[in-house]
């Protein structure tokens, strides 16, 4: 019989890919859970107490935050600075080197209005991990760095695969019955089965959307390689054999914000990598730039400003690659709506966890049920 | 096929994608929109698993 062939084949796909992430996106459902809340629960636990000023205080010279840093750390280098649109604050990162995995990169905290400096951090490596540190590394890599990135990124594949094959099989487990019909007053595995359906239907384009994007994201290390060694490299080739300056002799970094930001009216730079950084140009520096709007504010756009002249060399364009990864990253955290949202996707988090469990408690108790209810379609349709 | 079987699932679908792209492509109203579309679904379940008609 070619149907319950068929549905046979999709529950094989669905059983098996399910089984085999299971584990993993439970934990990624419990350590996502206190992510979605990750900023405030951070600030809540780590709070910066600011200097109140008006609301429309002038930001203060970057330069004089950059000499400042150099005067404490006159050995080391300049590797990239965050300017904040969130909070009033700059962080300026320095390393003794530019190397990416420099272990003695660190930051210091400036006031983004006063320009003074509130905190001198100690090196990333050697500070304990925060709890949203911890939640966060398990959540994206394991610990494993990119091969824990690839891991998971190929479990939410096998998730991805399992949502569709459980929407496929939707259909036919509920030929017989009404939406949202739980028979609770039979056996306990028939409840878990209707609440499994239930859930999963009603959930299940939030999980697509929520699985692809975390797909995608994981995929941000080697899709900015790639971006690196075509767009960005050809971009570069036309510098290759000039010298790399020297941070003595590099022009002032405030200049650069200016030409960046009169090159792009109504967009906010928020980071500006200096010369040398692997992340950047050897010979620019490199500043990111987002829109104002909901949707143009998950945009980045790259600014070249030649590092000796201070001149602006290129506005580059994004390939569509990178932004479809940008769009997959609210999309994924459920940052982008306010609170109400965040608690909506903390909602969605707890439902998908009911669904994991259940399809493993549906899998546990399988053997009987299953053969009974194929045996059922096969007589309903032999009938 | 059941015709009953897929009306409300696609419904609640659209919804969701509606609440998951308003959001992000709007402010203001389109805010509590999202938030109204994206309750919907939440609502269903628990109607359907604490509040059902025997």
């Amino acid at each position: 019989m070619s149907t319950l062939k068929s549905i046979k084949k999709w529950f094989w796909w669905h059983r098996w890919t399910s089984l085999i992430c299971t584990l993993f996106l439970l934990m990624l459902c419990l350590t996502g859970l206190p992510l979605i809340f990750g900023d405030e629960i951070d600030g809540w636990l780590n709070p910066t107490h600011y200097e109140q000023l008006p609301k429309d205080t002038p930001a203060a010279n970057l330069d004089l935050m950059i000499a400042q840093a150099k005067a404490r750390y006159p050995g080391q280098l300049l590797s990239s600075v965050f300017v904040d649109d969130d909070e009033p604050q700059v962080l300026v990162f320095m390393a003794p080197t530019l190397k990416p995995d420099d272990k003695l990169l660190h930051s210091l905290q400036f006031d983004q209005r006063t320009g003074k400096l509130l905190k001198d951090n100690p090196p990333f490596d050697q500070q304990p991990k925060t709890f949203i540190g911890f939640m966060l590394s398990l959540h994206a890599d394991l610990f494993l760095d990119l091969p824990g990135e690839l891991l998971l990124g190929l479990m939410g594949v096998l998730f991805v695969i399992s949502i569709l094959s459980g929407i496929v099989l939707y259909g036919p487990f509920m030929k017989k019955l009404d939406f949202g019909t739980v028979r609770s007053d039979r056996a306990k595995r028939l409840k878990w089965l209707d609440l499994h359906n239930l859930l999963g239907i009603a959930t299940a384009i939030w999980l697509l959307v929520v699985g692809a994007t975390g797909v995608m994201n994981e995929l941000s290390t080697p899709l900015f390689g790639l971006w690196q060694i075509t767009d960005v490299k050809a971009m570069l080739d036309k510098y290759h054999g000039q010298p790399v300056k020297d941070q003595q002799q590099l022009s002032s970094l405030q200049n650069a914000l200016k030409t960046a930001q009169q090159a792009l009216p109504g967009m906010t730079v928020t980071s500006l990598v200096y010369p040398g950084n692997a992340f950047g140009s050897p010979f620019h520096y490199l500043l990111w730039a987002k829109g104002n709007t909901p949707l143009t504010s998950q945009l980045f756009s790259p600014v070249l400003v030649d590092a000796k002249s201070g001149q602006l060399t290129a506005v580059v364009k994004m390939p569509v690659y990178l932004r479809a990864l940008e769009l997959s990253r609210p999309l994924h955290f459920g940052n982008y709506g306010g609170t109400p949202l965040k608690l909506l996707w903390a909602l969605f988090d707890l439902v998908a966890i009911v669904v994991l469990i259940s399809g493993v408690y549906l899998w546990i108790v399988r053997r009987k049920f299953y053969e009974e209810y194929f045996k059922r379609i096969e007589a309903e349709a032999t009938a | 096929m059941n015709k009953k079987t897929w009306p409300i699932p696609l419904l609640l679908g659209c919804i969701t994608l509606f609440g998951l792209l308003a959001a992000l492509l709007g402010t203001g109203i389109w805010y509590w929109l999202a938030w109204a579309a994206l309750t919907l679904p939440l609502a269903v379940i628990i109607r359907k698993t604490f509040f059902q008609k025997t």
